[in-house]
């Protein structure tokens, strides 16, 4: 009954920067179902919204999508480009990065949305809430006049159009009817007054409004998939729960399919029927939310669940996974697990990178640790002072890592991330 | 609301517009006027005292060389200039209150009727520099961020180098003697006829031959004027814009489809005009008494040129009146900009 919507194979993104190569997403392999809600965690800097980014095609230079497939089911895009792209479809799918950037454009909007971490600086200033609705609505109603036309969507709206808007209200880009939808808009996400809120600016709405006005905006074109990047990181924890709580009854209303991102376990566990794990721009861990939190094998997984409060165990220390998040530059990076310096369990064989494996659990468990097919073996565990001495924990450091704290904090090492700190990733 | 720019003087602006947050426009406006009239005050006092300072009797100044000791006299008692200095400072702001500039020493005339009719020159020169440096500088700004470390963008870069760096009256000579002598393309010399007239032509005879008179005069000193305020508005709007495009509500307006047309012009370009509308009305201040240089070495009969004539010749009440005159103009355009900054952010004018 299920079916996939869209699957990533060995996406990399890569950001050629001065200070070299940063492999920002590494072979991420994804699959994510129609109508459930998948979600993907890791600490900062792990690569979550780049991979929300190569997505939406919204990496912008000096970022670059390197290699690999993202295949989206759509019946109606199969048609559309069938011609002119012949290899970039298979079957019900088409492969969204042998397309051109036109045609991906007129994605945005009508196939993919996304939220915002920050509200607040996601709206424009300087035009009202309600124009920046209907901006969205106009895109899937223009997207909408030429249903099977992509070409004739991804006609651009041209600069003379947008001189013209100008002197003529005619030629303006937006509709009235437009305007009137993006009130309906903010009405479902339970905004009060939504007919006087739509003429005020961003400024004037709290973040917790400015939020649900977004969720509005992405949802007015009605999505095949709605990528939620980092949604309640900048909210307070209540007005959290409401977004939440928001974002599970329209899904549960209209069946969309949800790419959730988050740092926050508490939210994954709440929201997503399906989980992967980021770390150092992979996913290390991926399967339904009970393989990840009961039955997982990754060091890190349990590392990450081994870092969030728990109430039941009040009293007993929090334990952070020592050390940093890796550097992500490609000259730095090995070939090996890159968890394996913080890594607990690192043995020898974690020196060779590892492949995913099947885990034991539901059919989507995989897990890129050897872990996974071996045992943990002591004799053929790497020194402690194996990458430089101190960011790796021994097991007893590992229990009790206050000593190993400030030690790591020293020059050049900048100070550790917990997993749960507020704010999300920038690129 | 607080941005970066890498243009110093906005800063300050910013402070200050920070702070304006807190008023509302009409007493934001009234406490404007207010400082303006103080600020004009202060010019007329300086005025008047660098006249009081300078040496040389005036009215040596206003009678021909050889006038007899008598005649002197006669026209100090008339002139007030006997009575003690504070009595004559007096009498000189009474005149300007009501806006009597008195007679230029040198013509004999009233300075106001002086100084209007040469205004009409300057304005002219003044919003044809400006049209000149909009209509250039903010395509080149926005090709510029757009295509940011791009050939366009260095050739853009190269040139608002070179704009700011020349100075006035080179680029206005080398125009001259390029355009204007070499190649013949552009008439040299005092124009023949003004705006007013050449419109007054068309509307009577319709022809617009006097208007093409015009604007081949106008081109070359407009160009002059205009180039270092192209070049200023083309890195405000470079500089603006790339700050602008890395916003998220870009990325935003991107990820919901919006044509890229829309998120440049519509988003981006909105936003970097606030910022840059200041700068191009306080441009304007300054171009309507700034343009001394230009209006000399194109021989343009505006009020820069007549106050160089009138320094000549220590015509103190007509440069006292062209000096007053552009403050006012400096003041009461700055008030605009203010009112309009106000208008176009929505964040200052909440109330």
């Amino acid at each position: 009954m299920t079916e996939d919507v869209l699957r990533v194979n060995d996406l990399s993104t890569r950001f050629f920067t001065t200070e070299g190569q940063v492999n920002a997403v590494s072979n991420l392999d994804l699959r994510i179902e129609r109508g459930e809600i998948f979600g993907i965690v890791g600490e900062s800097g792990s690569g979550k919204s780049v991979t929300a980014r190569s997505v939406m095609n919204l990496i912008e230079s000096p970022g670059e999508i390197t290699s690999g497939e993202i295949w989206y089911r759509n019946r109606d895009l199969v048609e559309d480009v069938e011609g002119d792209y012949p290899d970039a479809v298979d079957g019900e799918f088409v492969d969204l990065l042998a397309l051109s950037d036109d045609v991906r454009r007129s994605l945005r909007g009508t196939s993919f949305s996304m939220i915002f971490q920050d509200p607040e600086s996601s709206f424009n200033p300087t035009l009202t809430v309600g124009e920046q609705l209907a901006e969205a609505v106009e895109v899937q109603r223009r997207a909408s006049a030429n249903p099977r036309s992509t070409r004739a969507r991804t006609r651009e709206y041209s600069l003379g159009n947008y001189l013209l808007s100008t002197v003529l209200p005619s030629q303006r880009y937006v509709s009235e009817a437009s305007h009137e939808r993006a009130i309906e808009l903010l009405e479902l996400v339970g905004i009060p007054d939504p007919v006087e809120r739509a003429d005020e600016y961003p400024h004037e709405y709290s973040g917790g409004m400015l939020q649900r006005a977004m969720i509005a905006q992405a949802l007015a074109g009605e999505p095949d998939l709605l990528i939620a990047d980092e949604p309640t990181t900048a909210l307070d924890v209540t007005i959290q729960a409401q977004i939440l709580d928001l974002l599970d009854e329209l899904q549960a209303e209209t069946g969309m399919t949800i790419l959730l991102i988050t740092h926050n376990l508490g939210v994954i566990a709440r929201m997503c029927d399906q989980v992967g794990v980021m770390y150092a721009g992979e996913i290390v861990e991926r399967g339904t939310l009970e393989d990840v939190f009961d039955g997982h094998v990754h060091p890190y997984t349990e590392g990450l669940l081994g870092s969030v409060p728990d109430l039941e165990r009040a009293g007993g220390r929090l334990q952070p996974i020592p050390g940093n998040v890796p550097s992500l530059l490609d000259h730095e990076m090995d070939d090996r697990c890159q968890f394996a310096d913080r890594c607990p369990k690192a043995m020898e064989d974690c020196l060779e990178h590892p492949p995913e494996f099947d885990a034991p659990g539901s059919d989507h468990h995989e897990v890129r640790c050897v872990l996974t097919e071996t045992e943990y073996d002591e004799s053929r565990a790497l020194p402690a002072d194996y990458f430089g001495g101190k960011e790796r924990p021994t097991a007893d450091a590992y229990a009790d890592p206050g000593t190993d704290i400030d030690e790591s904090t020293g020059p050049g090492n900048p100070p550790r991330q917990p997993v749960d700190e507020p704010g999300g990733d920038r690129p | 609301m607080k941005r970066k720019r890498d243009y110093q003087a906005l800063d300050s602006l910013d402070t200050v517009y920070g702070y304006y947050i807190q008023m509302t426009l009409g007493k934001f406006l009234v406490r404007r006027i207010l400082q303006g009239v103080f600020v004009i005050w202060g010019v007329i006092t300086i005025m008047f005292g660098l006249r009081a300072v300078s040496p040389g009797d005036p009215a040596n100044l206003m009678l021909a060389e050889g006038a007899t000791q008598a005649l002197v006299e006669q026209v100090r008692e008339e002139e007030g200039l006997n009575e003690p200095i504070y009595v004559q400072y007096f009498d000189y702001l009474q005149g300007m209150v009501v806006g009597d500039f008195g007679y230029s020493w040198q013509s004999n005339r009233e300075v106001e009727a002086m100084v209007i009719e040469r205004i009409p020159a300057t304005i002219e020169l003044a919003v044809a520099a400006t049209i000149v440096a909009i209509v250039i500088a903010i395509p080149l700004g926005v090709i510029s961020a757009t295509r940011r470390n791009q050939p366009s963008d260095y050739g853009a870069t190269l040139f608002s180098l070179l704009g700011i760096s020349t100075p006035n009256f080179w680029l206005g000579l080398m125009l001259i003697l390029i355009l204007g002598v070499w190649a013949g393309l552009f008439p040299t010399g005092r124009r023949p006829v003004g705006f007013g007239p050449a419109v007054l032509t068309l509307a009577q005879t319709g022809s617009p031959s006097d208007i093409f008179t015009w604007l081949k005069y106008i081109a070359l000193p407009a160009i002059t004027l205009g180039t270092y305020f192209t070049a200023l508005i083309t890195r405000l709007t470079r500089s603006g814009m790339v700050d602008e495009l890395g916003k998220p509500y870009v990325t935003a307006s991107q990820a919901k489809g919006l044509p890229a047309v829309l998120v440049r012009y519509k988003h981006v370009l909105r936003n970097t005009m606030i910022p840059i509308l200041t700068v191009l009305g306080l441009q304007i201040g300054t171009l309507m008494g700034g343009a001394v240089i230009t209006e000399t070495v194109f021989n343009w009969p505006g009020l820069g040129l007549r106050l160089i004539d009138a320094l000549d010749a220590r015509d103190w009440p007509l440069m006292q009146g062209i000096v007053v005159f552009i403050a006012i103009a400096f003041v009461s355009i700055n008030i605009v900009v203010d009112a309009l900054y106000a208008y176009l952010n929505p964040q200052v004018s909440d109330e």
